[in-house]
């Protein structure tokens, strides 16, 4: 099996407003390709695409329109964790050997269908994921005595470290008291602390470690892979926990034959403020009762190592883009080129990305 | 429209469960996914407590665990603040999408 790199990486800017789902996809797989030396769109034989999106063919779409006849294309959806499942089909292809070098784009427009799961009956009509964020929050207030503060701590942390961020939807500082005193969605949910649905693109490039080395100076490797899937209904879930986070990231972890406390930098899913405080404790870089006063203590000190671009709820959530740009992130820190944002001394990253309040997990990690 | 949403129009809520090893599907399934057997329907009796809850404008709503064991989203009717564990007695209906209502008992 071959150990498999990232070489090139492209993205748009997000945007709250609708965009053609084409065109997005088009620019930052264009601004990946171009991000590499000397690469030719004959050197590519795999595209996968991943959106919600119910736009037709658009693996075979994007290889036409970027001048390849790829061995390997097709979508990849699997609601907001698409991205990052996209990449872990192309390191399957690239790692069996049926394909040698896969450009994986992701795009999504503001206005998508992935947003709500109609076959989850459990839900009624209470289907939009603000219902379930509010069960989570409530449900870790009163298990961990989590506050309000604690939980606007993330969203302020994330919109100011996204204000560093050029691809952002929205580079506008929040403060704590701004987030807490933003609009209320339900009595366990200001606007603030909800990511938003965007529009935007992002792309990689992955090919073998060994040819990896003509393609780039810098080739950043995956190391690590867990995904775990542990229901499609949000009533199966324990509300205090994401099981799939914790066993994912158990598999991804003996992957890379490292542990939690070997993670300098990290992209969460925080869907909602308590999705970034329930991640970092089933990742094990905090413990439930403390990843408040993690979070604050990162807010205070400045310090970037969760979420540096602005999680989702700072730099906005296209769906099937989220992974890839979360991708994207780790790979640049990793690479010392992420300008304002970087991290000193970054050696290992891990992305985690998730599905349906939590059902499903992907999680990779990436070493340089 | 499928039976389930046929039955919630009518005011009934069925459970789905194995008719071999008697397992409660949910949300239901035309085969159980221990035995991979046929299911079948019963009746619910209507009658839960409340796990989680929170309040959007007026109304309260939750997550609910139904006598049969299986957990749905719903607007709770309740003057004082709900409590967990409360019971509950559901009524449904069905609208292009399934609701779930519940009623505090002992209001």
């Amino acid at each position: 099996m071959s150990k498999v790199a990232i070489i090139g990486t492209g993205q748009t800017k997000f945007s709250k407003d609708d965009g053609d789902v084409e065109k997005l996809l088009f620019e930052s797989a264009s601004n990946c390709i171009q991000s590499v030396n000397n690469c030719d769109s004959n050197d590519i034989d795999g595209v996968l695409v991943s959106t919600n999106n119910n736009s037709k063919y658009l693996g075979a779409i994007l290889s036409e329109t970027m001048g390849i006849r790829p061995k390997i294309s097709h979508s990849v959806e699997h609601l907001c964790s698409s991205g990052t499942n996209a990449i872990i089909a192309a390191y399957a292809y690239i790692s069996s050997g049926l394909s040698e070098m896969v450009l994986v784009s992701g795009v999504e427009s503001a206005t998508n269908p992935g947003q709500v799961l109609e076959w989850d009956k459990s839900r009624g009509n209470l289907e939009h994921p603000i219902y379930w964020g509010s069960m989570l929050t409530k449900s870790h207030k009163r298990k961990f005595q989590t506050t309000e503060e604690e939980l606007a701590i993330v969203s302020a942390k994330n919109h100011k470290q996204a204000m560093d961020n050029p691809f952002a939807y929205s580079n506008e500082p929040r403060t704590i008291s701004e987030v807490m005193n933003s609009k209320q969605i339900t009595d366990d949910l200001r606007i603030l602390d909800c990511s938003r649905s965007c529009s935007g693109s992002s792309s990689v490039l992955l090919t073998s470690e060994e040819k990896a080395k003509t393609f780039s100076d810098q080739p950043i490797g995956i190391t690590g892979i867990g995904q775990k899937t542990t229901s499609a209904s949000f009533t199966k879930n324990v509300l205090e926990e994401i099981e799939s986070t914790r066993i994912a990231a158990d598999s991804a972890y003996k992957m890379a034959k490292i542990e939690s406390k070997n993670i300098d930098v990290a992209e969460v899913h925080d869907a909602f403020s308590v999705c970034e405080l329930m991640a970092i404790s089933e990742l094990g870089i905090t413990s439930n009762d403390k990843s408040g006063e993690f979070v604050r203590n990162l807010f205070n000190t400045e310090n970037r190592m969760i979420n540096p671009r602005g999680g989702l709820i700072g730099a906005g959530h296209p769906l099937g883009a989220t992974g890839i740009s979360q991708t994207i992130e780790i790979t640049n820190q990793l690479q010392g080129k992420s300008d304002k944002r970087q991290i000193a001394n970054v050696k290992t990253g891990l992305i985690h990305n998730m599905s349906a309040a939590g059902t499903s997990s992907s999680i990779m990690v990436l070493e340089n | 429209m499928t039976f389930f949403e046929d039955q919630l129009e009518e005011g009934v809520f069925q459970i789905c469960y194995c008719k071999n090893c008697n397992n409660t599907i949910w949300p239901f399934k035309q085969i159980c996914h221990k035995c991979h057997n046929k299911t079948d329907w019963k009746k619910s009796t209507n009658i839960g407590k409340i796990i989680e809850f929170s309040k959007k404008g007026s109304t309260y709503f939750g997550l609910v665990e139904i006598d049969e064991g299986i957990r749905v989203l719903g607007d709770i009717s309740s003057i004082p603040t709900p409590k967990i564990g409360q019971a509950v007695k559901m009524s449904v209906s069905f609208n292009a999408k399934p609701h779930y209502s519940f009623i505090v008992e002992n209001n």
